[in-house]
């Protein structure tokens, strides 16, 4: 995981920014903290992603497998409240054909979109998730795109979904992301002319942490406590 | 109408008219460009982001606890169901079981402030439709009785922060059960005066019937939620459909509308709030009178492992949701709040289209829009 101070020293290098190359100073700032912290270092090495275990034969993936003919996709169990869901993650240039079986195939019926939203993995890319609900079977899925920095390209739904067209207005301002196609990418909650300025991004800190702020801002401040 | 005789010079165009930011009916700080010919709406562009302050961002350098109290922040009126979505969203991850009593205190609350903020609605929505002050004057007395109660047990009158992953923050007062039963003799008042001074309101249904109405197919392409989805006949409510807490155990109504316009909004609410009461005192004969408000086993500092989870509530104005994605920590990798009130202002547009420009106003209100909600 990167730390809130790993961020600002990217954040104050503009050539690190937003593919960090130099891994150098932070990977020196974080042995100086690991050092000092050595109940936070133990926690560091805990593993940090979720393990990934595959849905049970039957289950919504199968029917968007049979729906979608030739779609490879990875699907795996994430953690719902009520009980636990599908996640599946597809190959951007295929969401509208996912997303158009999704809602027109009659055994899916997933014809509301809950929300739509990304989620910045900074070496892994970036991701959009689609969360999607059924109202008449009452199932539901989250579909999941990555793409790159360089190339943030996702054809937008928001001819699919009408729902969709202010969630990806919100999306490219947050994060970037270019939703092809879609009628008015307009900045929506940002101001008009904030075109190059993703806030959402993990390479854009909050704000800089002041000297006399000091530690007490810092992530694992307050470790005494426990 | 094209006349016979055309005079180009006399061309009709097409006027835009710009409403808002300040406006008192907009209900905050909401702008739109309205684009009219003659009284017809013929165009709407939607302005928001006025009170954007990055609340994702902030979710993201809060720890689990710090972000209740964002939580309240966004949905200012309806703070205990955001407050219990975000809680829900955490301990999902974390695996928490929240003891009864906690859940019975949660969901009394819950719906005690789902009358509240209905009780908002209507009064600002009676000055929307043209009953000017009484209806307004009418719902906050009533109002008051029930931000009495939640100052009383969370110490707050607005940001009450009472709600703790887990449980609760404290204990309520002794006499909790007492003071609900005659907060709610009141509110069955106030119910009964705002039926009888709004619904059969000659005034109030000419500006209300067959204005801004939706389909059923509309709504859920449109992704409405709440008594704006029910309106339009759709009986989906998540208390019902993937009931959480403790609304397995409890009996009620969905009420739904047959035109999806903005007098069956109106309608729904209504009959929402009489659900609401007989929730709330389901869940008081219910409610056990003593055990722990928080598990036994809770560790003091709140650490997620990593992974995600999408908790949803049924919040007054619909489907109020929390994406959490945790990479371990005691902080959110990112958190995406999905607020019911920016995915029904965003059919806004395609409401009120072919309307007249008076109707905007009153079509607007019938959504019943948290700017702070819609911005985050």
């Amino acid at each position: 995981m990167t730390t809130d101070g790993e961020n600002q020293e990217q954040a104050h290098d503009p050539a690190a920014a937003p593919a960090p190359s130099d891994a150098e100073a932070p990977a020196a700032a974080a042995a100086e903290k690991a050092a000092a912290r050595p109940a936070r270092a133990a926690r560091e090495a805990e593993a940090k992603e979720a393990p990934r275990v595959a849905p049970p034969a039957g289950a919504i993936h199968d029917l968007l497998a049979a729906a979608v003919p030739g779609l490879e996709m990875k699907a795996y169990v994430i953690p719902d409240i009520t009980g636990e869901s599908v996640a599946v993650e597809v190959a951007p240039e295929r969401i509208p054909d996912v997303l158009t079986a999704a809602r027109d195939d009659a055994r899916l019926d997933l014809k509301y979109l809950r929300t739509l939203t990304g989620v910045d993995w900074q070496e892994e890319g970036l991701e959009v998730v689609y969360h999607l609900a059924s109202l008449g079977q009452g199932h539901h899925l989250t579909v999941k795109t990555r793409v790159s920095y360089e190339a943030p390209n996702v054809p937008s739904v928001a001819s699919i979904y009408p729902a969709a067209d202010w969630h990806e207005r919100e999306t490219r301002d947050m994060f970037g992301i270019n939703f092809e196609g879609h009628p008015n990418l307009v900045p929506l909650l940002l101001p008009e002319d904030m075109t190059d300025h993703f806030p959402l991004r993990k390479d854009n800190p909050l704000q800089e942490i002041e000297e006399w702020q000091g530690e007490n801002l810092r992530e694992g401040a307050g470790e005494g406590d426990e | 109408m094209v006349l016979e005789q055309h005079d180009p010079a006399l061309e009709v165009i097409d006027m835009p008219i710009n409403m808002g930011p300040q406006h008192p009916s907009t209900h905050g700080v909401f702008r739109m460009v309205l684009v009219v010919d003659g009284e017809r709406i013929v165009d709407v562009v939607p302005h928001i982001g006025y009170m954007h302050r990055g609340g994702e961002k902030l979710m993201e350098t809060m720890d689990y606890r710090q972000g209740i109290g964002y939580a309240d922040r966004t949905e200012y009126l309806a703070q205990f169901s955001a407050e219990l979505c975000y809680c829900m969203a955490v301990e999902r991850l974390m695996d928490i079981e929240v003891p009864e009593r906690a859940q019975y205190i949660r969901v009394i609350l819950t719906e005690l402030n789902r009358l509240s903020s209905h009780f908002m609605f209507m009064g600002a929505f009676g000055i929307d439709a043209g009953i000017f002050g009484t209806s307004f004057t009418y719902a906050f007395a009533q109002r008051e009785y029930l931000q009495e109660l939640f100052e009383e047990v969370s110490g707050d009158r607005l940001m009450y922060a009472y709600f703790r992953v887990g449980g609760l923050a404290w204990e309520v007062t002794d006499n909790f059960v007492e003071r609900c039963h005659e907060v709610l003799k009141h509110t069955q008042q106030g119910i009964r005066d705002l039926d009888e001074l709004m619904t059969r309101n000659e005034i109030f249904m000419a500006r209300c019937q067959n204005i801004g109405a939706f389909s059923a197919e509309q709504a859920v392409a449109y992704g409405l939620s709440g008594p704006m989805l029910r309106a339009s006949g759709v009986p989906w409510d998540l208390r019902k459909d993937e009931p959480y807490s403790i609304y397995n155990r409890l009996n009620f109504e969905i009420p739904v509308g047959n035109y999806g316009d903005v007098y069956d909004r109106y309608l729904v609410r209504l009959a929402e709030m009489k659900q609401s009461v007989s929730i709330v005192e389901q869940a008081l004969g219910q409610l056990p009178p003593e055990g722990p408000i928080v598990p036994e086993k809770m560790p003091r500092r709140l650490r997620t492992p990593p992974g995600e989870v999408y908790a949803r509530v049924e919040s007054p104005r619909g489907e109020w949701g929390v994406y959490l994605v945790s990479k371990g920590g005691d902080k959110p990798y990112r958190l995406h709040m999905r607020s019911p009130s920016f995915c029904n202002l965003s059919a806004l547009k395609a409401m009120t289209i072919g309307q007249f420009l008076a109707d905007a106003v009153v079509i607007l209100g019938s959504i019943d829009i948290v700017l702070c909600d819609v911005d985050r």
